[in-house]
């Protein structure tokens, strides 16, 4: 079973999910300083209480982030326990991977209102403070934040139930047989044991390697920029970047090939690709080839900026481009940009464009807004299944380790079978944070409609 | 008709000399309790209603639990042993359990002589009508006889016989035995009080002469040589060992019950109640797995001086022309004598959710109830129960702390939290499945885990004492790979029990660390006492489904309410804070 309970180490970002380039990770615990310790390089040895250090968080020898980290002694904590805050990068990547390495080396993610209800039972708040405890606990567990973590559960728990089923069967052969005082049920079939036992332990291991990865959120937003020739798609690279990565001129095509670039807006991840312009009437193989890149790359974007001279007429090529997003970015979001609004209009523009200019940075800070729009509601909306994954991921990783103890005891010449019902236990335990408990009456119903037991 | 007073007032009054009856009797009178053991009829003291067999998996570990306190099962089961078994050999030490066949009647006579010689224990014969009060608390019993016994407590250790009904075919009569009669005034005494009483089945098989028995078509099953005994302290087993005989039903055994159906009091839907799923009547393992073939039964002699054997496996209902057609369709029983038949009985229990850890009733101070009477089955967990609520009634009378035994430290602790804050619905049966930390639990260790309570009770002979720690301190040294310095000292304990049972430890080390780890945890919680009068509906905090739960099952402690299906971590973490705040603001 598992309580809350103050003798475990526990994790959970502290800021707010979502909210901006910076969050923060706490670690409180008797083993707090020791699960940050192992994956924070170089580790320090005697942390100094209330000494911040610049880390880097290393997953294995890849490095996540670099962080400052900030070492309190209990009791002169917010918790009144041994406590580390981490400040690390607002990525969802980020977060989680750092959150996922607590989980690794020791910690469990903290329940709803954990943090408080540590510090009211270490004596931090008074009484009247103490009223704010169970409310926010209620809240958090009653509330709002129990319909998220519901929502985010309620996508994978048919899963979750089916390996649980899976799990108490499996239990269920042991048991019978442990409890068996007449020798009335045959031998283990090893084999067949074994096979179910490594299907529950792949598909725990694929649960907890799905979240882990969160790709999407990993890769960022892909976005094409793309237009007739010398319309200024580099400058509104530059310009969006905020320094020179793309080669810029006053005469068209100077772009030829496609060309990448990141950016870090709000805490999410930015792929700019820049692309040779559409030229109605493309002059050499050169520029036809580099137009052939532009299209494949918008078939691949999220979001296509189709960039127009709002101080010129409409063009032939332009036409063109047009025809080309059309076709090419069809699944991805368009966003018409009127460039060059420093200059006297030419065109008006549309319904859902943005007027801009590199030269004077009009309209860029809300452009680069709507980049991200999308995902931080996205962000904002799964705030929880962030936190709520990483304690999926925590459950998984449990459970698989368990199963994988298993299998080896089961495929001993003579398998210690209560040893294998231990792990099992082990297992259903890890996966108990989630759907709650697996009692022994759920084991002994499996066993008595199996088996047909007893004088 | 004005009552007679008996002169004595008791601090110990216990109804029922069955297996709960007998251990809470003496155990009480052992802790100084001036006591009574009231019971119906005296030649049926420690009777072995269904199978004369002690032990099992998980009930060999209640009796060597029994015995490190103090008890008397073990020693009475060493001492009329006529087949003694370890089972689950082939498994690890954790899950090995004794079991044995007893000759049924030296068992009796054998506990009734013990109970005679203790003193302090006075035993009557007479029936408990009804069970007296004085403002609220328990004051005494009254005898059908108009007999008053006044007591400060009284354990209710009546097994199945309140309102106990016997069913053979669809015929049915009043019985708490067989050809004995039920206790039919005691249930509406409890009742009166606001019992919640509900109504179980169980059911034994017939009993056959041996002397019709054609054995040489069963298989032959031999004692081990030499059996293991239960207890720490008799030193081995006397007796010679009989064999009990295997043989199996047949296809015409199942022609033949499916042909009876209509007349099973089970399948016509004259009993209601529930039997245990275990321990299921040979028409129900017929019916619900009909592709077995064969059912194993086992031929077990019932004494040294009788020529009765018990049918293992064929427990029914079925009326004695269908038993007589069930015993001659399976091989070796064709020609063989059914000289008692068998049958189903129903009997009222009261809900165990009303216990405490000590097993005093929620309701009535002082009141005590044990064994069977409570919704378990088996002589063990009876007996069990019997030991604890007499040591709790002797100590609630004399003063003294209680005794309530953890999750993690016996098996009985397990039981006994299973059935107060689960309740049951079914006859309870205690398994190893149900001990989330089994290999602490083993039937090796069951001295080093409860005797140090045996004799801080006074329950173990005082002279021992010393070769115990001893045993325990090299238990410990062989652990760590040094030769004990010292011989143990005169006692049951010796060197060669130590290096086994440290190589058991040490062969387990790793889980019982995790076990141990586990049960650490949990203890602060076991230690968190919910209010009896928290009014879980003003807790508007808590989520529907965890309120009603714990509204129905109203735990005693945190740690059980946390293993209360459907109540979540998070609703344990709210109810702590508002047990915190409650324990503040008293402060």
């Amino acid at each position: 079973m598992k309580l809350p309970d103050t003798s475990e180490t526990i994790a959970a970002q502290a800021t707010p999910p979502g909210a901006g380039a910076i969050a923060v990770i706490r670690l409180s615990g008797p083993s707090a300083f020791a699960a940050a310790a192992a994956f924070l390089s170089p580790p320090p040895a005697a942390p100094a209480h209330r000494m911040a250090y610049l880390l880097a968080a290393k997953d294995g020898t890849k490095l996540v982030d670099r962080v400052v980290t900030l070492f309190y002694r209990g009791p002169a904590s917010y918790t009144g326990e041994d406590t580390v805050e981490i400040s690390c990068h607002g990525s969802p990547y980020i977060i989680r991977t750092i959150l996922n390495l607590a989980v690794k080396n020791g910690a469990r993610i903290a329940a709803p209102g954990e943090f408080t209800l540590r510090a009211f039972l270490n004596g931090k708040l008074d009484l009247a403070q103490a009223e704010a405890v169970g409310e926010l606990i209620a809240s958090a567990s009653a509330g709002a934040h129990r319909a998220a973590i519901t929502q985010a559960e309620g996508a994978i728990s048919g899963e979750v139930r089916s390996l649980r089923t899976g799990l108490v069967a499996l239990l269920a052969e042991i048991e019978a047989r442990l409890d068996d005082s007449y020798g009335d049920i045959p031998a283990l079939e090893k084999r067949a044991f074994l096979r179910r036992a490594a299907v529950a332990r792949k598909k725990a291991q694929a649960l907890a390697a799905g979240f882990e990865a969160g790709r999407g959120i990993r890769e960022g937003v892909k976005v094409v920029i793309t237009g007739a020739p010398n319309s200024g798609k580099s400058s509104l690279l530059n310009s969006l970047l905020g320094y020179d990565r793309a080669l810029v001129s006053r005469e068209a095509g100077t772009t030829r090939d496609t060309l990448e670039a990141e950016l870090d807006i709000d805490g999410f991840l930015v792929r700019f690709t820049d692309t040779a312009g559409l030229n109605a009437r493309p002059a050499t193989q050169l520029e036809k080839a580099g137009m052939r890149r532009a299209s494949s790359a918008m078939a691949r974007a999220d979001t296509v900026l189709l960039v127009k001279d709002a101080s010129i007429a409409e063009t032939p090529s332009d036409r063109r481009a047009e025809k080309e997003v059309a076709a090419s970015a069809a699944a991805a979001e368009t966003i018409r940009i009127f460039n060059k609004a420093d200059l006297p209009v030419k065109r008006r523009s549309t319904a859902g464009a943005e007027t801009i200019s590199c030269r004077t940075g009009k309209g860029l800070a809300r452009l680069r807004g709507r980049l991200v729009a999308r995902q931080k509601n996205i962000f904002a909306e799964g705030a929880q299944a962030i936190v709520t994954s990483a304690r999926h991921f925590e459950a998984f990783f449990e459970a698989a380790r368990e199963l994988s103890a298993l299998e080896e005891i089961i495929k001993n010449k003579t398998p210690g079978l209560e040893l294998a019902a231990e792990h099992l236990r082990g297992a259903l335990g890890a996966l108990a944070s989630i759907l709650g408990e697996t009692t022994p009456e759920d084991v002994l119903a499996d066993i008595f409609k199996n088996f047909c037991v007893g004088k | 008709m004005t009552a007679f007073n008996y002169p004595d007032i008791f601090d110990v009054a216990v109804i029922g000399a069955g297996h709960a009856g007998c251990e809470a009797a003496l155990s009480a009178a052992r802790l100084g309790a001036k006591t009574l053991l009231l019971t119906q009829d005296l030649d049926t003291i420690a009777a072995m209603s269904c199978n004369p067999s002690i032990g099992g998996v998980g009930k060999g570990q209640l009796v060597r639990e029994i015995d490190a306190l103090g008890g008397e099962m073990a020693k009475i089961a060493d001492l009329s042993m006529l087949c003694g078994h370890m089972l689950n050999t082939s498994k690890g030490a954790a899950v090995r359990s004794p079991r044995a066949q007893c000759d049924k009647k030296m068992y009796q006579l054998a506990m009734k002589q013990v109970l005679e010689r203790q003193p302090g224990l006075l035993i009557v014969q007479g029936e408990a009508a009804s069970i007296l009060t004085r403002a609220g608390r328990v004051a005494g019993v009254m005898t059908v006889r108009h007999t008053r016994y006044r007591a400060k407590t009284v354990i209710i250790t009546a097994g199945t016989f309140l309102r106990g009904i016997i069913h053979v075919g669809l015929d049915s009569f009043p019985g708490g035995r067989y050809n004995h009669p039920p206790s039919s005034h005691l249930s509406a005494s409890l009742k009166e009080l606001g019992f919640k009483l509900g109504r179980l089945k169980t059911g034994t098989p017939m009993r056959l002469n041996g002397r019709s028995i054609d054995f040489s078509k069963c298989e032959r099953q031999d004692a081990d040589s030499p059996p293991a005994p239960f207890s720490h302290f008799t030193g081995g087993i006397k007796n010679p060992q009989l064999p009990c005989w295997l043989t199996r039903t047949t296809a015409k055994t199942a022609a033949v019950i499916r042909a009876g159906l209509h007349n099973s009091p089970l399948y016509s839907g004259k009993i209601k109640s529930i039997g245990p799923r275990y321990c299921p009547s040979i028409e129900d393992k017929v019916v619900k797995f009909p592709h077995h073939g064969e059912h194993h039964l086992f031929l077990e002699p019932e004494g040294f001086n009788t020529a009765e054997y018990y049918v293992n496996g064929l427990s029914t209902s079925l009326p004695e022309e269908t038993q007589a057609e069930i015993v001659r369709s399976v091989p070796g029983l064709e020609k063989a004598e059914i000289m008692r038949a068998a049958y189903a009985i129903e009997y009222d229990y009261s809900d165990p959710g009303q216990l405490d850890y000590t097993l005093e009733t929620r309701l009535v101070p002082g009141l005590f109830t044990a064994g069977q009477v409570n919704g378990t089955t088996g002589y063990e967990e009876a007996a069990a129960q019997g030991l604890i609520a007499g040591i709790n009634a002797a100590r609630w009378a004399l003063g003294g702390g209680q005794l309530i035994l953890r999750r993690d430290e016996a098996y009985i602790g397990v039981m006994i939290d299973d059935l107060v804050s689960k309740g049951v619905d079914e006859p309870y049966r205690i398994f190893t499945s149900r001990a989330e930390y089994r290999l602490l639990l083993r039937a090796d260790n069951a001295d080093l885990r409860l005797a140090p309570h045996g004799f801080a009770l006074g329950l173990l002979d005082p002279a021992l004492k010393e070769n115990f720690e001893a045993y325990r301190g090299a238990v410990e040294e062989h652990k760590s790979d040094k030769r004990p310095a010292r011989a143990l000292g005169r006692g049951p304990w010796t060197t060669e029990n130590a290096r086994v049972e440290a190589a058991i430890e040490k062969t387990y080390a790793i889980y019982i660390e995790r076990n141990r780890k586990q049960a650490e945890r949990m203890k602060k919680f076991e230690g968190l006492r919910i209010p009896a009068d928290l009014n879980y509906s003003g807790l508007k905090a808590l989520p529907n489904e965890a309120r009603h739960k714990l509204e129905k099952n109203r735990p005693l402690t945190l740690a059980q309410a946390g293993r209360l299906p459907g109540v979540t971590p998070a609703d344990i973490q709210l109810l702590w804070v508002l047990l915190e705040q409650r324990r503040k603001a008293r402060e």
